[in-house]
């Protein structure tokens, strides 16, 4: 069973979830990542999990298989020790919960993705937005929601469904699964090339493309000059 | 696992069907079709753990997520009301798929299920015209039945996944089954995914609505077959070329050419 520790109290209530997840080129970590480095949010609660392997045994990490759940272990950085964990931290301005989410092995998934929302729900989230990317020919950034109304507001705003097709892991299912406990929530896709032999290999110009619309969406003023690096 | 139960109908000694996707999507597209054509009212949804790790953007862009359903058909004229059991995913670990069975099976038990009729695939060789229909039953019997509907009797085999559970687990449960299976080659793309094969979908449903007494037009699923089948003839030819440019491309050019 997962676990959730506290570590402080979410700065505002009814905040926004914005999720993201190392699926196809990294795309959400990297906009999740990026986003917590620039808007120096609050870290308020922190998942972990026996299903968060550290070495996975799938390739790609998001699509699990019962047969090969990988292993469990803990990493080191700087000489600290970390086990593998959720991240949830919370902006008063805009009201943001940002969620640096992970992929359970097969046994987790569903799991994890439930405790994450009932977090949500504890801290009164009304609506999310989950970072994503997608490898079909479209335009650089094509989105999905909960419900059409939604779709409707984005289209307002130039973004269309350009995706049609399977949304794996963490972020698809905290969306998916979100949207039967009343969260509505859209996702952004950033189109990216697929690689085969690395399909998780980052692709930051894609993480760029995408925050550059969430930036608009929430009227945010990032630099986003350090993922052209 | 989690379910939501949107209606409790009642029901007059009720048959259950069940087909989920497996091999050519035969026992999905059977059940689905009668849905469709008896216009069968969904009652409940279950979802589970076991299910795969994803949910399906739809083309208008919603999201859906991965489910199996419960729908019922009701008729004054007909003798037994209907459940219908499918969706759009099975569990894809064995204890889920046991989890999955067994909840199917607990509500055939609270509806009092008469009998219930487990759809599945019969893998053969190569595609045949008329896909034939082999039978399984839980009762001696039941033989009789596969009998009267020229159903022949599937005496040795398997029947793997959730369709197959569904039938086995029935029998420790004392409720009188059939398994049906059609006859497909397993038509598969060269990615691995299965494709429809709507014509061993149709004998079974020709065998099927004889079996419950139903009447249903079968002339849409014949559409359905031909397009189907142009499909995969289409598919095969491009595969065949793809092939065949493999092999001239590997093909060591003339011994002339080192003289």
């Amino acid at each position: 069973m997962s676990w959730i520790k506290y570590t402080g109290q979410p700065v505002v209530k009814e905040a926004t979830a914005i999720v993201g997840s190392p699926g196809l080129r990294s795309i959400g970590k990297i906009a999740v990542d990026y986003l917590v480095e620039e808007l120096r949010p609050k870290l308020v609660a922190e998942l972990y999990s026996p299903h968060f392997p550290i070495l996975y045994g799938t390739k790609p990490s998001y699509a699990p298989h019962p047969d090969f759940l990988g292993q469990a272990g803990i990493k080191l950085e700087k000489g600290h020790v970390e086990l593998i964990k959720i991240d949830f931290y919370s902006l008063a301005s805009p009201p943001l919960l940002i969620t640096k989410g992970y992929h359970a092995d097969f046994k987790g998934q569903y799991e994890v993705a439930e405790r994450v929302l009932d977090l949500y729900q504890e801290f009164g989230v009304k609506r999310m937005i989950v970072l994503a990317g997608y490898g079909t020919k479209g335009k650089d950034v094509c989105c999905a929601a909960t419900d059409l109304e939604l779709l409707e507001e984005l289209m307002k705003y130039g973004i269309s469904t350009e995706y049609e097709g399977p949304f794996y892991g963490f972020s698809g299912l905290v969306f998916g699964l979100g949207m039967l406990r009343g969260i509505r929530g859209i996702s952004l896709f950033g189109r990216t090339q697929p690689n085969v032999v690395d399909p998780e290999y980052p692709d930051p110009k894609a993480a760029k493309a995408l925050l550059e619309r969430l930036s608009s969406l929430l009227n945010l003023t990032i630099d986003l000059s350090k993922l052209d690096d | 696992m989690r379910s939501r139960l949107y209606k409790e109908p009642q029901l007059k000694d009720p048959y259950m069907i069940t087909g989920l996707p497996g091999i050519g999507y035969i026992a999905k597209l059977s059940v689905e079709y009668l849905i469709k054509e008896l216009k069968a009212e969904l009652f409940g949804e279950l979802y589970s753990s076991s299910f795969p790790s994803y949910v399906l953007i739809r083309k208008d862009g919603t999201v859906e997520l991965l489910k199996n359903e419960f729908y019922y058909w009701k008729d004054d004229k007909s003798k037994n009301d209907l459940i219908l059991f499918t969706g759009n995913t099975q569990a894809i670990s064995s204890e889920g798929q046991y989890e999955v069975a067994n909840e199917v099976l607990n509500r055939a038990e609270k509806f009092k299920v008469e009998k219930l009729f487990a759809l599945a695939a019969y893998v053969i060789d190569k595609p045949v015209k008329k896909p034939k229909v082999y039978g399984a039953v839980t009762e001696q019997e039941l033989l009789e039945e596969l009998k009267k509907y020229k159903v022949s009797p599937m005496n040795v085999g398997s029947i793997t996944g959730t369709n197959g559970l569904l039938f086995g687990l029935a029998k420790l449960r004392d409720i009188q089954s059939i398994c049906l299976l059609s006859e497909t080659p397993g038509y598969r793309t060269s990615s691995g995914h299965f494709l429809a094969d709507v014509r061993s979908a149709q004998s079974l449903l020709e065998v099927l609505s004889k079996m419950l007494d139903i009447e249903i037009d079968m002339r849409p699923l014949e559409k359905e077959a031909k397009v189907a089948e142009e499909f995969i003839r289409k598919m095969e030819e491009l595969e065949r070329q793809q092939a065949e440019m493999m092999h001239k491309a590997v093909t060591p050019p003339p011994k002339d050419i080192y003289t």
